[in-house]
């Protein structure tokens, strides 16, 4: 338990240390964040791997969120997840053919969730607020990124090489992993979008990016059709949000390379393993909701 | 623990970066947080006092790196010099290398004790002579001045880093010199400035799948092919430039497997090394991380043949230590000229040298009651627990706002230069 505690601390204070090197003199230092992500990998792995999840389970406040929210993640967790249809017919989508089902997943989601228009306008909640529509959102991003990363002069603010730097080759943001993240609302509609990501099928054929749910509050909160293009535009203008979603994604290679066994499908510091150690699950989105209230107040910046 | 919220170190300007003797001994170059360099002297020690040794003087200050902003990217490169690397004395004059996060320049000192006089088309305050005015001609001669030491720059190499410069390092070819930044090292020739060669990159193609960067970069003492650089994961990687022209597979590498029963949350960052240094002779190097200094002989890849505690009462303390950034400390490490002593700084003020033959190790405190002259340094200890004597100080007494990072060795004599924020310490052997 203490060490749960303790674990949740550093990862309060890394993240602190990631946010306040956005601002310091000199541009940031490579070598200091790419320590402070380690410790937070190493933070994220004791936290998520102590077997105490009754303790969260009971609701925390965590980000501003409709009060019914934790309630409903609170039972959610095993509801949400087994819960759509669309999973298993998901099962039989062909995996790097995520357009055809694209049209198809929201209607599925949407009807099978009992509030899809609530959370998506809850800022600070990830997770919650996203079960339903983050793989929604996250289909339609996944055509996205491409011109984003070309153009993402913010992410050159991050890694001073020039757009594609902290993109990679492929171009791929690193949203994508996002979507594939999505999690908590279908798992096995996950792993098929991030199967297709991984087998190079994917849209943008993209190898390992990685994601942090920082970016999810912000595309949650602008669940409009034209959602799509003001996150396209907000990170080409470099927004500082963006800096730290990109940033902190860019180190998520660390998180996915964890000791206890390969891929550990984790597409962000904060995200727990959607497609892994079912035992797990249930303390996810605890964890979650615990670390929201740093991600929301990085987010508003 | 001593965490002074706000830390007042007078000027911040003022903090020392880096200390550097030339390679006779004879100067003493400093850079600070400012962009300054100060060069001291040492004093030529008379046949009238044999007893008093040579003291340093500042000969030369003047202004390196000024701040810069990168419109592009929005970003302000700070004037901090990171490293001053002195160049072998050819001539006269004296050569440094300077740099900061991105701009190596090279830095001519030279004295001047003779103007010239006598100008025909300029008068002795020098206005220009209307030359209808002038009837006859004579040659300008030079007559002595006062000593006035100048410092010119003569090349500026810049553009060519794209992450923040750790290391330079002069090749013992005197013509060319490396620098090192987190994910790559430039080879330059001394006389170009609008190119560099490539030698290492470990920038991954997808910054996602970053682990490591490189911490520090040297070139051998005498083998102008072989140089080394640590990394962030406690390694070293020697490499020969005349394998291939991009250096990126090592010929050497160097690991000490992880003691399992050390893990921490912080194992990975205090295993980063800091500094390396070649010794004198050129077969060991020398690593220091946050909690040890280790001496590695070249020819055995898979552990360092000697290890030293600096002050393994801070193991306990690494999540406080965290907190207030101190892990992320750069200590530098020194040899003394025979390669039988090592040194290296630590909190409070405290240095620490730890003799490699007799296994015997000191710990010396940089500050002003000790410093005065001729006073002989005395020894102090740190308690780590259970009865504290009277001269100990105990480990939550340590002032980690008062932190030796540089420090500097004469090539051949015994006498050391300890950077202490914003002071700079002198301290020589006793004659006997």
């Amino acid at each position: 338990m203490e060490f749960k505690l303790e674990a949740h601390r550093i990862v309060s204070i890394s993240l602190g240390k990631i946010y306040n090197s956005r601002v310091q003199r000199g541009g940031i230092k490579l070598h200091k964040n790419l320590l402070v992500s380690l410790v937070l990998r190493s933070a994220r792995q004791v936290y998520l791997s102590d077997p105490c999840p009754g303790l969260y389970l009971a609701g925390h406040p965590g980000a501003p969120a409709p009060p019914q929210q934790p309630e409903e993640s609170a039972a959610g967790p095993p509801a949400g997840w087994g819960e759509p249809p669309p999973p298993a017919g998901r099962a039989a989508w062909p995996e790097p053919e995520p357009q055809p089902e694209r049209p198809a997943v929201p209607e599925v989601l949407r009807a099978g969730d009992s509030e899809p228009a609530a959370t998506v306008t809850a800022a600070g909640d990830t997770l919650q607020g996203g079960e339903a529509e983050a793989p929604e959102a996250a289909w339609r991003r996944v055509e996205g990124p491409r011109e984003t990363a070309v153009g993402g002069a913010g992410v050159s603010g991050v890694f001073p090489e020039g757009p594609e730097a902290a993109r990679g080759p492929c171009g791929c943001p690193p949203g994508d992993e996002d979507k594939l993240s999505a999690p908590p609302a279908s798992p096995p509609v996950c792993a098929r979008k991030r199967g297709a990501g991984w087998v190079g099928g994917g849209p943008a054929d993209c190898p390992a990016p990685g994601s942090t749910p920082l970016k999810k509050p912000r595309r949650n909160s602008e669940e409009q059709p034209g959602g799509e293009e003001e996150e396209e535009e907000e990170m080409e203008t470099g927004n500082v949000a963006n800096l730290i979603s990109i940033f902190g994604s860019s180190f998520s290679g660390l998180l996915r390379k964890s000791p206890g066994g390969g891929r550990e499908e984790a597409e962000g510091e904060e995200s727990g393993p959607e497609a892994a150690e079912p035992g797990q699950i249930c303390c996810d989105k605890p964890v979650l909701r615990d670390i929201n209230p740093w991600s929301t107040a990085i987010v508003a910046f | 623990m001593n965490y002074p919220d706000e830390i007042t170190y007078g000027n911040k300007a003022d903090i020392i970066s880096t200390v550097e003797f030339n390679h006779t001994g004879e100067l003493l170059a400093t850079g600070d947080k400012g962009g300054r360099v100060v060069i001291f002297q040492r004093e030529q020690e008379s046949k009238n006092q044999v007893h008093r040794r040579g003291e340093y003087n500042v000969y030369s200050t003047f202004q390196s790196h000024e701040p810069e902003f990168d419109y592009l990217k929005s970003l302000e490169i700070e004037e901090k010099i990171n490293k001053i690397r002195w160049l072998p004395q050819q001539n006269a004059a004296y050569f440094l290398l300077s740099t900061n996060d991105k701009t190596v320049k090279l830095w001519k000192v030279s004295e001047r004790d003779k103007r010239p006089e006598g100008y025909n088309l300029k008068d002795e305050e020098g206005r220009l002579r209307d030359p209808a005015t002038i009837t006859t001609l004579r040659v300008p001669v030079l007559r002595p001045m006062d000593l006035m030491v100048e410092a010119t720059p003569r090349r500026v190499f810049a553009n060519a880093h794209t992450y923040h410069i750790n290391s330079i390092s002069v090749n013992s070819d005197y013509e060319t010199y490396m620098s090192a930044d987190d994910l790559r090292i430039n080879l330059w020739n001394f006389e170009i400035t609008n190119q560099s060669f490539n030698i290492v990159d470990i920038k991954p193609a997808n910054m996602e799948e970053l682990t490591e960067v490189i911490t520090a970069a040297e070139f051998h003492p005498h083998h102008c092919n072989t140089f080394v650089y640590s990394s962030s994961k406690g390694t070293i990687r020697l490499c020969d430039m005349r394998a291939s022209a991009l250096c990126d597979r090592h010929t050497k590498f160097f690991e000490e497997p992880e003691d399992p029963s050390n893990r921490s949350f912080f194992s990975e960052i205090i295993s980063s090394i800091s500094d390396v240094k070649f010794s004198h002779s050129g077969r060991c190097i020398m690593t220091r991380d946050y909690l040890t200094v280790k001496v590695w002989d070249l020819n055995m890849e898979n552990r360092p043949v000697e290890t030293y505690q600096v002050h393994d009462y801070l193991r306990s303390k690494l999540c406080s230590l965290y907190e207030n950034d101190c892990i992320f400390d750069k200590f530098e490490c020194v040899w003394n000229g025979s390669d039988s002593v090592i040194m290296t700084g630590s909190y409070n003020n405290f240095f620490r040298m730890f003799d490699r033959n007799t296994k015997r190790d000191v710990t010396l405190e940089a500050s002003r009651e000790n410093s005065k002259p001729r006073a002989i340094l005395k020894p102090r200890k740190v308690c780590v627990g259970g009865k504290r004597r009277k001269d100990e100080i105990s480990v939550d007494s340590l002032d980690f706002s008062k932190k030796i990072l540089h420090t500097a060795w004469h090539p051949s004599e015994n006498i050391i230069a300890v950077a202490a924020t914003n002071n700079l310490y002198i301290f020589q052997d006793k004659v006997n």
